[in-house]
């Protein structure tokens, strides 16, 4: 009875580890973010549903910006207040939806170091990010064919011992 | 122009010229590779962000995890999302099982995508120690390589090595009748910010011939304001506004290129030579 026990067991472990190995889950796309009732605006609606979000450079305009993208640069160099502290530095990536009518939602924030290690930036920078980009109200619409279109857009702020110094793309 | 045409036809085709020759891993005897590669190539037609790609080019790296092609043709998604740990992850493994191939590539991402400058630097410099070849061009063919690291030179504040590397880099790109789009506008404004502005005026008029954009008309226009002269300053300024809404302007369909100016900066500019 116990060898058998132990057999079984062997033959789970082997079993999720070969699950593991050869059927890691994808969404549709890589990037896709799904809707967390948890932490998502929940009167954000994409119009074309989740199947049919777009990257924004799939329509061909380039990275795209209301008032183009000085009027982000402004935006935050206005409203970032910087916490000095020369441990704070990286990357810190917002990925987002930006749905038909130009509005944003499903915020989603990836941290790095300089050498593309995660890590974790203290949350005054963070949630300052945060406020001003889901503060800004109206991002630029895209059209497919004259039809207005669900795009994934992402800021990558670059962040040097607590301060701003660019947003890309 | 229609030089450069053939150039960007040419890059926008490169994910083609990008794909492995399957038949010579087999010629070479190296099984495995082959049967890794003959897996890969299922992904063509399916989308580069979707997960039959990704699931795909997953099981040809269970046939055999040293193949480095699937690292690299993974790796693309995740730096285009902006997911840079993962692309990091995946281009790291393909620039460590086929640096040569890999580490211009990884360079120029660094660039493009994060303005990791030191990041460019680092790469081309090591691709230009195993090699004894032409470095080439960039992933969208904007740029010879060499160019890339001048103006990442410059972003790290040295602007002389960045005017030496990129003087350089042209002379041999007229030799070889192949000037990149920006080469000449991006030197023209080094000229311009190291107060060397009748050289600047001679290199943008080159841009002008080969490539007009409301960028080159802008910095000559601040040139000619150095050089006390108001009248071409302003026709440039005019001009500027004019190209710009025509969409003569720099370009890249990821992010905003080094030098880019926008409407904004025109129409202030224009407002304070009234």
């Amino acid at each position: 009875m116990k060898k058998t026990f132990i057999a079984i067991l062997f033959l789970m472990i082997l079993s999720c580890q070969t699950k593991t190995k050869s059927t890691q889950s994808y969404l549709r796309w890589v990037g896709d973010i799904q809707q967390n009732n948890a932490i998502d605006d929940s009167d954000f609606r994409v119009c074309k549903g989740d199947d049919n979000v777009l990257q924004y450079f799939n329509l061909s305009e380039g990275p795209v910006y209301k008032g183009e993208k000085s009027s982000i640069l402004d935006l935050f160099k206005s409203q970032y207040k910087p916490f000095i502290d020369n441990k704070q530095n990286g990357y810190i990536r917002l990925r987002f939806i930006i749905n038909c009518k130009g509005e944003a939602g499903r915020f989603r924030v990836l941290q790095s170091d300089y050498n593309y290690q995660e890590k974790t930036f203290d949350n005054r920078i963070v949630n300052q990010l945060l406020t001003i980009t889901k503060n800004i109200e109206k991002w630029e619409i895209l059209h497919r064919d004259d039809i207005s279109v669900d795009y994934y857009m992402y800021l990558i702020f670059k962040i040097k011992e607590g301060q701003l110094i660019d947003i890309l793309p | 122009m229609k030089k450069i045409s053939i150039v960007f036809l040419f890059f926008s085709l490169s994910n083609i010229f990008a794909q492995p020759n399957c038949e010579a891993f087999k010629h070479y005897g190296d099984t495995l590779k082959y049967k890794a590669c003959i897996k890969a190539m299922e992904i063509s037609g399916h989308y580069q962000f979707s997960k039959e790609y990704q699931s795909i080019l997953d099981r040809a790296i269970e046939i055999d995890s040293t193949f480095d092609y699937p690292y690299w043709a993974k790796s693309i998604a995740y730096l285009k999302s902006g997911d840079f740990i993962t692309w990091k992850t995946l281009i790291d493994k393909a620039v460590a099982l086929n640096p040569k191939t890999h580490l211009g590539y990884r360079g120029w991402c660094r660039y493009q995508f994060f303005r990791d400058y030191e990041g460019l630097i680092e790469d081309i410099e090591k691709l230009d120690s195993l090699v004894d070849y032409d470095i080439g061009y960039s992933q969208n063919g904007t740029y010879h390589l060499n160019i890339a690291k001048g103006l990442c030179y410059k972003a790290i504040g040295e602007k002389e090595k960045a005017i030496a590397i990129i003087e350089k880099q042209i002379l041999l790109n007229e030799q070889e009748n192949f000037v990149g789009v920006y080469d000449y506008l991006h030197l023209g404004v080094l000229y311009w910010e190291t107060n060397q502005f009748e050289k600047a005026i001679n290199t943008f008029k080159k841009q002008a011939e080969s490539n007009q954009l409301a960028e080159n008309s802008y910095y000559m226009a601040l040139t000619y304001r150095e050089l006390d002269n108001p009248t071409k300053y302003k026709s440039c300024l005019d001009k500027t506004k004019e190209l710009y809404i025509s969409r003569k302007r720099m370009f890249d369909p990821y992010s905003n290129p080094m030098d880019k100016i926008y409407l904004e900066t025109i129409e202030n500019e224009i407002k304070s030579s009234l």
